[in-house]
């Protein structure tokens, strides 16, 4: 199967997008070559002196549709390669070590130099300027260093992370529009620009108010949890896992109300208690005895029901519930499903479609093109090569000399 | 002070509201386009009452939230719910090149402002929203908080302990990074497709569509059928241990390692080289199999560490190690201050503040923050500049309630 350039009509068609990144900025690329990029991921044949650290579902997510060559960057040819591909490129999107690019002509200098016209990302841990930049980092070590690991767990344990690598996410998403604003910028000045993205920083924007907090009052914003911190705010369990309200607190008195009186007209053993005046005050509902009280009235009425019930009935009455997901109940999930966000992806080394979320925006005019298959490591490599002018002889050669 | 000129030339009409659709418009404005916030003293953006505040500061300017959000943006008093004003705000929107909302469905529909209306003026805008489901669909009206779409996302459900309720991340994530992310890429790309072709048109992100893709490797795997995405702590199966252990003075280290050497390298800093001796841990597959063991060793053995000390020893030993950073820690972060990421802005009324601009520097550089503005600060500039009303008029429509 011969994968075709990209050219389905995006916003971004005709771009050229290099993906040289290891984990860390995988999914700028992706986002652009959705959105019409043409992007070619460089891959070494072999890890380049360190283990890969991406599972096969990070590769099928994060490099879906991307076209793949191998360049073992180690080797001249293959550097030489590389230099002609970003001859023709618009972007190119990279997590170099940065010792490692300095002492290759691959620092941003050098490619500024070479490349006037391109569009440098670099997208490193801490930023390119780090002394030790070549201590290897994780997504817990990257979270941790910028600040929302120290908000999420529970009070009496330990600090715990948010699923699914979200520095990778979070360093990538802001690579991809340091990327889009140079682009524009090129379009004026006809020059390209370096962006250095830190996934640190990527992370530190995820930290909410806590920063300001501690610059103007001095207190230190501590982990939550999971437990209410009022009655009819918080994570309540119910027949097939838990549900999140919001009822009472943040202008929404009214929905309080509408949950008692929805529970009084149940039946719900208890519920006429919540009727009494001092309920109607933050204050009462805030104290212990009251979360504990709430939570045993309307753990009765939420224990026999599911989620999606709750979430309906709730929302009929104004009532800001909702479901906690499993992943099998965003897959069911009905709104979802009109919208008919999922798609199926054929992917021709698997025995049956894989489910895919749809693009993450929904643009009028040029539209981001559902995800395409990931391709296996180096598919590309001939056809690729064959567009700088590489013919096989020659791809021949640079195989024999392990470059390719 | 000088602005920013990559995205100079750019006038941004910007209905946005408190969380996602702020931090959109905050990087437009922080990177150099002309970003006027349209509010009103009737209904303030609900960020300017919320805390923080330095004590002794009260009031719809004194909101740290609020101003570490807004930065280099221009306030526009207009008071909507006047007809005077929706014939201002058209005018305004025809003269812009993007218009963003945040709002409910419906809400810029009232006010004669939908995307049909707008573009029949200015068929070159890019109009921008960002509803919670969608604004179609069977939930597209349903209620909630940034919260919310992090539950129905699945990000909630997989993030925390197996054996204890889901924790989620412990903060309003989607508003933080992958929403108003997802939000720019579009955005931008839009823009660039515009500049090459004149073509405007319409972006509505999701909410809940955008974040579902930051936890698209789980869509995938749960689609594959061999295992179910579940939360996992901060244990991972390419590393182990890969956790947060605690340190002297109620500090927290998160570690992680994926090779054995790694392993061998934090017993021995540890003081615990007998440790690589046992063959409950000889290799990750071992370590894996054995993690509640392997944990509790090393947790026993943190306590007395001096959090710095052993960070800088385990990466020295290339260990992947961090602090787990508090919002005091990212404050004071050598990196972020290094690389200039906060920014300290004098704000007429909240005083010396830290601000953060993009987390990305260009050709080596940072844009200068400006504070958020007071509310309606620039009314009468942008009445003279952009609608060409003379000081008489503005007092008239000022005194009227139209602008105020």
């Amino acid at each position: 199967m011969i994968n075709e350039p990209n050219d389905g009509g995006g916003p971004l068609s005709g771009l050229r997008v290099i993906d040289a990144t290891d984990t860390l900025g995988a999914y700028a690329s992706r986002l652009l070559g959705d959105l019409g990029a043409d992007v070619v991921r460089v891959e070494p044949p072999r890890p380049r002196g360190k283990p890969r650290a991406e599972t096969n579902l990070h590769r099928m997510f994060m490099h879906a549709g991307k076209r793949s060559v191998t360049l073992d960057l180690e080797h001249d040819a293959a550097a030489g390669i590389l230099h002609r591909l970003l001859d023709g490129a618009d972007t190119l999107v990279e997590s170099f070590d940065p010792a490692w690019a300095d002492a290759r002509q691959l620092d941003p200098e050098s490619l500024a130099h070479e490349h006037p016209r391109l569009v440098h990302v670099s997208v490193t841990p801490r930023g390119r300027t780090r002394t030790d930049a070549a201590a290897p980092e994780d997504d817990l070590t990257l979270l941790a260093s910028g600040g929302l690991l120290h908000l999420g767990g529970y009070p009496d344990a330990e600090p715990v992370a948010a699923y699914g690598e979200q520095s990778t996410m979070a360093a990538s998403l802001f690579a991809a529009v340091g990327a889009l604003v140079a682009l524009l910028d090129r379009e004026v000045t006809g020059r390209g620009r370096w962006i250095d993205v830190s996934a640190q920083e990527c992370v530190a924007q995820a930290v909410e108010d806590s920063v300001a907090t501690y610059d103007l009052t001095g207190h230190v914003r501590q982990r939550l949890g999971s437990d209410p911190r009022e009655a009819g705010s918080g994570i309540y369990p119910c027949a097939d896992g838990y549900v999140t309200m919001v009822a009472g607190r943040l202008g929404t008195a009214k929905a309080w109300k509408a949950l008692v009186a929805w529970m009084v007209e149940e039946g719900v053993e208890g519920a006429e208690e919540l009727t009494a005046p001092e309920w109607s005050s933050l204050s009462h509902r805030q104290k212990p005895e009251s979360i504990e009280r709430f939570g045993e009235i309307f753990g009765r009425f939420i224990a026999p029901r599911t989620r999606l019930e709750m979430y309906r009935d709730a929302q009929r009455r104004g009532i800001a519930l909702s479901p906690v997901n499993d992943v099998a109940a965003i897959l069911a999930d009905p709104q979802l499903a009109a919208r008919a966000f999922f798609v199926e992806v054929d992917d021709p080394e698997l025995d049956h479609p894989l489910t895919f979320p749809g693009p993450p925006y929904r643009l009028s005019a040029t539209p981001a093109q559902p995800a395409r298959p990931v391709r296996p490591v180096g598919a590309d490599l001939e056809q690729v090569l064959g567009e700088l002018g590489i013919e096989r002889d020659e791809l021949a050669a640079l195989q024999r000399a392990g470059a390719v | 002070m000088s602005v920013s000129p990559y995205l100079s030339g750019l006038r941004v009409l910007d209905f946005c509201w408190v969380g996602a659709g702020a931090f959109v418009t905050k990087m437009l404005a922080d990177l150099g386009a002309d970003v006027i916030k349209v509010e009103s003293h009737s209904r303030p953006d609900n960020l300017r009452v919320s805390p923080p505040r330095r004590p002794g500061t009260s009031g719809l300017e004194a909101s740290g939230y609020f101003a570490s959000r807004n930065s280099n943006k221009r306030s526009f008093a207009l008071d909507m719910r006047q007809p005077r004003a929706r014939e201002i705000a058209h005018r305004l929107a025809a003269e812009s090149s993007v218009l963003t909302s945040n709002f409910r469905p419906g809400v810029l529909e009232r006010w004669g402002l939908s995307y049909e209306d707008v573009r029949r003026d200015n068929p070159r805008i890019i109009y921008l929203t960002m509803p919670m489901q969608g604004a179609s669909g069977p939930h597209s009206s349903f209620i909630g908080f940034g919260s919310t779409i992090a539950s129905l996302a699945g990000l909630m459900h997989l993030s925390g302990l197996p054996d204890r309720p889901p924790v989620g991340t412990g903060t309003h994530y989607p508003d933080h990074v992958p929403n108003p992310g997802h939000a720019l890429v579009a955005l931008l790309s839009a823009l660039y497709h515009r500049e090459r072709t004149g073509e405007g048109q319409a972006i509505e992100v999701s909410q809940l569509e955008s974040t579902v893709n930051v936890i698209g490797p789980a869509i995938l795997e749960q689609s594959l059928g061999e295992s179910v995405p579940s939360r996992n702590g901060n244990r991972s199966a390419t590393a182990s241990p890969r956790g947060v252990f605690p340190c002297r003075d109620e500090d927290w280290v998160a570690i992680a390692c994926r090779t054995d050497e790694q392993w061998c390298s934090l017993a021995d800093v540890l003081g615990h080289p007998e440790w690589t001796d046992d063959v409950r841990f000889s290799s990750l597959e071992a370590r894996k199999r054995n993690e509640d063991a392997l944990e509790a060793l090393v947790r026993d053995a943190t306590p007395t560490c001096d959090r710095a000390t052993l960070v800088r020893l385990l990466r020295a030993r290339g260990v992947a190690a961090a602090p787990v950073s508090s919002s005091r820690d990212v404050l004071e972060d050598e990196d972020l201050n290094d690389r200039g990421y906060w920014q300290r802005v004098q704000h007429p009324v909240i005083g010396d503040m830290a601000v953060a601009g993009p987390p990305f520097r260009i050709d080596g550089e940072r844009p200068v923050l400006r504070p958020a503005p007071l509310l309606g600060e620039h009314t009468h500039a942008i009445a003279r500049e952009l609608l060409g009303l003379d000081d008489e008029e503005i007092e008239r429509l000022v005194a009227e309630g139209v602008l105020a």
